[in-house]
């Protein structure tokens, strides 16, 4: 672990630079685009999507002008992202499509546009549509450099196409690339995955995203791992967690998320808004949205979505009622992944009627116990908290409703 | 039919040397059941019985019999509990009995139980018919049983009866031997009605009906009947025998066993070995060998569910109704919340009651650390009796602890003698003395703590003998020994659940055996958690839980927040079962868990 001091030191220039505060008005808003489509589905991914028929993407492209028609469109948007599916599976003149429909509800050109590419799909034609739309940010889905873990992973590139890939993308000139790296994958040493940050980082992108192997529900992985035939290893995966940090940090990639590193100015402040309780709004099957009064996500399911669009009516999943109490909780629940951490005044200004005498006292305790650290109003996680930010969540929610507990 | 036609007897033996079998033999024989219902009315037992070879309950039954004589006799087969936790219980039946068939597995020869039931029939002044029963297995070595039967039990030969239940032989023999040897009906020209009560049964309609051997007088419905242990009066409801199911008679008079129904509805009232007589005129002494029976073990039981508290309550309410020699009282821990305070006879009886909570009640529960009544001698000459270590007084207070020992009969193999020294040590008891049952057989007789033996004695008893030693006791005098209390600290909070009355020697090593099961049962987590074993303040033993290493979700974006609250959320919820120990969280299974593997 880390000295504090440094960690504190780190923390304190990230808050800094990631500037704006919960309490500053207007928010800032983002726009998110499903694109569901891909060719086929990778062993380890619970996104919604689908394989894309004759028609099928002419019609996603109508619904979404459609959909965008539906919603209360109350200020500009700051930041566009596009994921999916593979977005990069649209034809380079339905790319063009997509980006017409965003554009019309940006004032002028959003700060930050990120567009996620598999690398089968950067074509320079592809790059060159998304370039001139006022894409400004590329992700691109490496996920390993190691063909065998290419292959078991179900990805349909090879390692020569993410170079390709790569020196197309620095070619057509985008002011932000990152790069998307999986570890813990079954069979992967952890000699391997060094490996793989080491060769991800002589890249030289300005961002990496670095996931640690989640099991969801309904994956392929999932079924193996419930037949016994992948194990977890929650040590192993805490000793990789910490080689990635320090390894990126030497490489100078200073983390600010659980998952994320940036190079100075290159903080993907897109998904920055989302954890700070931001206001964004989601378009296509299964997107998520946050705007407007509440929280929910539209219906996974491409027959569903569309039919309810062409009717008028956007189907939701999952709503709920945006409340002060309910932000303030989740600010604190996610902005903690953050190693800038939370800034309680703001949250207490805004949700004076939370528990704060239950929350503090969960504070405290964690503070006491290490796994988290107070300077002032700001609270962040230390590395070891960092490492299970899950079960500090839950001890979040419990303090967030005091009324519950019983003695 | 005068007394001098009736014949009261009861069959003793080890379990499975067919007991059982024999006495269904009887019942056919003598017509009363008949053989096509035969199957039914003798399963007519508990589960738990059938698989434990044991009878919980008597059930007495009046035979018939015509003898060659030429007589007709009336035969009240006395059934008796098999199992040594009872056997204040045996020894009421057999007190209401003048003889006793003794039965020895003609394969087995004499074992633990056929020398202690013996004993106990000796000590009834009862006749003893020796039976070699299942004389026909192959198996079978007739002249040892013989050879055994007078040297262990000092019964002639000749007396011996050859018999086999399952085969029907040797059953007109013994039913001869019952009218020939056992005496007719004694005491019974006491002055006035003395019946002795030897069981009960509660029924939800008539209240508690006491099964009675009366010796003198008689009872009959509409007289008041008077319990001299505690003067309790009420009207006879009804009285009647057992053929094999209850019919009404008019009277019960001296000699008969039945059974009496009264007002009375409160099962604690009626206790067993009591003497009944009238309250018009009652008699100037209780029959003898009235005990006031008090329970030796004691555990917490504690619902796993909290939620079924209530269903646990009325289980327990229930089960005493047919048990008065179960006890209980309401009691809360810190680790496992709220329960009860039971207290068993013994061993075996905590085990029984616990699966029928289990298995007939539906509860699932978890018991607590067995602990026996201890006495402790305080300042000031004081003496209190201590059954949860919890409530044992500060070291400070106590002059001297005393423990109960038992004296054990052990039956084992020649060959696992070596081992079965070594156990005995172990469990810091002392061999009185030796004696060779035969070429291949020993019985040791022996004092040992009953603290000792309360948890895996018996288990290691029989792996060591490879299942062939066997073990029968009778509670001995208190002793004084070096006892302490052990606690188990997490994160230096007591959790009185795992709190146990230890032998100082013991101490240490069973105090790092539970830190180190439950340092590894507790699930990772947050914080450091330190599990340590203290005595007196003192700590004699640690271990450290699992720091939670690595909980945290990779990917967290605008479209995962609701899944991730839902993901917390449950696993929140689990956090809200768990016992909260200052900042740590142990689910109660914990507790379970480690109760368990001991």
């Amino acid at each position: 672990m880390s000295g504090l001091g440094t960690e504190q030191a780190k923390a304190s220039a990230a808050a800094a630079h990631s500037g704006a505060s919960a309490a500053e008005v207007p928010a800032p808003l983002g726009l998110y685009v499903h694109v569901p489509f891909c060719a086929s589905t990778c062993d380890f991914c619970a996104f919604y999507q689908t394989q894309p028929t004759a028609g099928s993407v002419d019609r996603f492209l109508g619904t979404v002008r459609k959909e965008a028609e539906l919603v209360n469109w109350d200020r500009p948007v700051h930041t566009v992202f596009w994921g999916g599916g593979t977005p990069g599976l649209l034809a380079p003149r339905d790319l063009g499509r997509l980006a017409e429909i965003v554009r019309a509800h940006c004032a002028g050109v959003p700060e930050e546009w990120t567009v996620e590419l598999a690398p089968t799909t950067v074509t320079a034609e592809r790059l060159a549509v998304l370039r001139e739309a006022g894409v400004t940010r590329v992700s691109l889905g490496v996920q390993s450099f190691q063909p065998a873990l290419l292959e078991a992973l179900g990805r349909q590139h090879t390692r020569d196409r993410i170079f390709r890939a790569y020196e197309r993308i620095r070619a057509a000139g985008f002011a932000s690339v990152n790069l998307d790296l999986m570890f813990a994958l079954p069979g992967q040493s952890e000699e391997e995955w060094a490996a793989d940050v080491r060769e991800a980082a002589a890249l030289a992108p300005d961002h990496l995203s670095t996931y640690c192997l989640t099991f969801e529900e309904d994956t392929k992985l999932w079924v193996k791992l419930s037949q016994g035939r992948v194990k977890l290893d929650p040590e192993h995966e805490a000793r990789l967690y910490e080689a990635t940090w320090s390894q990126l940090e030497a490489a100078g990639f200073a983390q600010y998320e659980i998952s994320n590193f940036a190079r100075p100015g290159h903080i993907c402040r897109h998904n920055l808004n989302t954890w700070r309780m931001h206001e964004w709004i989601g378009l296509g099957p299964s997107a998520a949205s946050q705007h407007g009064g509440w929280r929910g996500a539209n219906v996974s399911d491409l027959d569903k979505w569309w039919t309810g669009v062409e009717r008028g009516v956007r189907l939701t999943e999952d709503r709920v009622a945006l409340t002060p109490r309910l932000l303030a909780e989740d600010a604190l629940i996610f902005g903690l992944r953050m190693n800038a951490g939370v800034d309680l005044a703001a949250w207490r200004l805004r949700a004076p009627e939370a528990p704060w005498a239950t929350v503090e006292d969960s504070l405290a305790t964690l503070a006491a116990g290490e796994l988290l650290m107070r300077e002032g109003d700001r609270v962040r996680l230390t590395t070891r908290g960092r490492l299970i930010a899950d079960t500090i969540g839950t001890e979040i929610m419990a303090a967030f409703e005091p009324l519950l507990e019983t003695a | 039919m005068p007394h001098q036609l009736t014949r009261n007897f009861c069959i003793i033996a080890h379990v499975d040397h067919g007991k059982t079998t024999l006495s269904d033999r009887l019942l056919e024989y003598t017509n009363t059941v008949e053989q096509r219902v035969m199957t039914d009315q003798h399963l007519d037992a508990m589960d738990l019985e059938k698989e434990r070879g044991i009878t919980i309950k008597s059930h007495p039954v009046t035979m018939r019999y015509h003898a060659k004589d030429g007589q007709v006799y009336k035969l009240n087969l006395m059934d008796t509990p098999g199992h040594v936790d009872f056997s204040y219980e045996v020894s009421r039946s057999l007190a209401a009995c003048e003889g006793a068939v003794l039965l020895i597995d003609a394969a087995q020869g004499v074992e633990a139980q056929t020398v202690a039931n013996a004993h106990l029939a000796f000590g009834q002044k009862l006749k003893v018919i020796p039976v070699i029963n299942k004389i026909d297995l192959p198996s079978a070595n007739l002249d040892l049983c013989l050879k055994q039967l007078e040297d262990i039990l000092t019964i002639s030969a000749e007396e011996a009866i050859l018999a086999s239940g399952k085969a029907g032989i040797g059953i007109v023999d013994i039913l001869e031997a019952v009218v020939q040897r056992v005496p007719s009906p004694r005491w019974t020209d006491y002055a006035q009605t003395r019946a002795l009560v030897f069981d009960s049964l509660y029924d939800s309609y008539r209240g508690v009906i006491s099964y009675v051997r009366v010796f003198s007088g008689a009872v009959r419905a509409g007289e008041f009947m008077l319990l001299m242990s505690n003067s309790a009066k009420s009207e006879i409801k009804e009285v009647g025998v057992f053929m094999p199911k209850m019919e009404k008679t008019a009277s019960l008079g001296a000699g008969d066993v039945g059974y009496v129904v009264s007002n009375i509805k409160d099962p604690s009232e009626i206790k067993i070995g009591d003497t009944l007589t009238l309250s018009a005129k009652p008699a100037a002494a209780m029959l003898p060998g009235y005990k006031e029976v008090r329970p030796m073990v004691f555990c917490g039981l504690y619902p796993v569910e909290t939620s079924d508290y209530e269903k646990l309550k009325a289980a327990l309410g229930r089960l005493r109704l047919n048990d008065a020699a179960f006890v209980y009282s309401s009691e809360s821990s810190v680790a496992l919340g709220f329960g009860f305070r039971c207290g068993f006879l013994g061993l075996l009886h905590m085990e029984i009651i616990q699966e029928r909570i289990r298995r007939e009640h539906d509860v699932d529960i978890i018991s607590t650390y067995p602990s026996v009544v201890y006495r402790v001698v305080k300042h000031g000459d004081v003496t209190i009796e201590v059954d949860n270590p919890v409530n044992l007084p500060d070291p400070g207070e106590i002059l001297e602890i005393r423990e109960p020992t038992i004296k054990a009969a052990i039956h084992i193999p020649n060959d696992s003698m070596g081992d079965i020294l070594a156990l005995i040590m172990e469990k810091r008891g002392v061999v009185d003395h030796t004696d060779t049952l035969d070429a291949t057989r020993v019985m040791l007789t022996c004092i040992l703590p009953l603290n000792e033996i309360l948890v895996d004695f018996n288990d290691r008893l029989k792996s060591v003998t490879h299942g062939y030693g066997s073990m029968d006791y009778e509670l001995g005098e208190y002793r004084a020994a070096d006892l302490v209390k052990m606690e188990i600290l997490v994160n230096a909070d007591p959790v009185d659940a795992f709190a146990s009355i230890v032998h100082r020697e013991k101490a240490e090593g069973k105090g790092r055996e539970l830190c180190e099961k439950l340092a590894d049962i507790i699930p990772p987590q947050m914080f450091k958690v330190a599990i340590q074993a203290a005595i007196g303040g003192k700590i004699i033993a640690r271990d450290n839980v699992k720091e939670m290493r690595k909980d945290v979700t990779a990917k967290c974006y605008g479209g995962d927040i609701s899944r991730k609250r839902k993901l917390l959320d449950k696993q929140k919820e689990g956090k809200k079962k768990m016992k909260q120990f200052g900042r740590v969280s142990i689910p109660s299974d914990a507790f379970i868990k480690v109760l368990k593997t001991n």
